[in-house]
């Protein structure tokens, strides 16, 4: 079997994590992988990029402007309810 | 208390659209936090309240063209992601480095050129680093993004939509959607690395 390359690996990972390489192409990256620590410490932290940059990202809204956004809409529908 | 409506966002939408306000405010209160998270993902913490005003107003106005065979959620995103990348287009802004200096580097042979530990720091990022000083990080990181990458990395990683949903609301295909994940994650992994002490 023909051994891929670590930018290989790296230009199909996404591909290769949502199911989309076909089975041959899968064998040898998933070979790959297992015999490269580089490949391994590098998908660990590709995978924990989505993860950090969306907790470190969280906001919540302000209470003040959740009421001011109804008065907003409302005031631009041009109804009264309330 | 006001009652809340336990009707679904399409039945909503539906009597929304037929002048229904009260069905238009329950929209509004059960998507506003998401919608204002997702702004600040976009826009950043400044612009946020402009787009989510902008982004439900848009709504309102296109409700009669609400197709009831989509996702009202799904159809709400892309309103307000294309409220977003309208807002940023009329805002000038001063030019920002790119983050294509943190994409992986290789060898002639394809091989990386960092050592494991080096390649694996990203992963610490979030142990390494004061948490305050990380969400301004992360916050301008995003801003950095080229806006085609941001969109579809927002939408797909950080608001969690699935890739057939992201392609939905950014009218592509779901290749596409991937392509351009993978190509921020890439760009991120690598600021995330050097901000912890090592260049990609």
């Amino acid at each position: 079997m023909t051994d891929v390359s670590c930018e290989t690996g790296v230009e199909l990972l996404m591909d290769y994590l949502e199911g989309e390489v076909a089975d041959d192409m899968r064998s040898m990256l998933e070979s790959h992988v297992a015999g490269c620590p580089k490949c391994t410490a590098f998908i660990a932290s590709y995978l924990a990029t989505p993860r950090i940059l969306r907790e470190a990202t969280v906001a919540a809204m302000p209470p003040e402007f959740q009421r001011s956004l109804l008065a907003f809409l409302r005031a631009r529908r041009g109804d009264g309810s309330r | 208390m006001p009652v809340r409506d336990e009707a679904t966002d399409e039945a909503l939408a539906s009597r929304a659209a037929r002048g229904d306000n009260h069905a238009f405010d329950e929209i509004t209160i059960r998507y506003q936090a998401r919608i204002y998270r997702l702004a600040c993902r976009l826009v950043g913490h400044d612009d946020a309240p402009d787009v989510v005003q902008e982004g439900f107003l848009s709504v309102y106005r296109n409700l009669a063209s609400f197709r009831q065979e989509a996702r009202f959620g799904t159809w709400l995103y892309r309103i307000v992601t294309n409220a977003a990348l309208m807002h940023r287009r009329a805002r000038t802004r001063r030019p920002v480095e790119s983050l294509e200096v943190f994409l992986p580097e290789f060898d002639a042979a394809g091989r990386h050129c960092h050592t494991p530990a080096e390649l694996q720091v990203a992963a610490r990022a979030d142990e390494l680093l004061d948490r305050r000083v990380l969400a301004e990080a992360a916050t301008a990181a995003l801003d950095r993004l080229p806006e085609l990458y941001r969109s579809a990395f927002v939408l797909r990683d950080l608001e969690e939509l699935t890739t057939a949903e992201v392609a939905d609301v950014l009218g592509v295909e779901p290749a596409t959607v991937r392509q351009r994940v993978h190509r921020a994650r890439l760009m991120l992994r690598g600021y995330l690395g050097a901000l912890a002490g090592v260049r990609p």
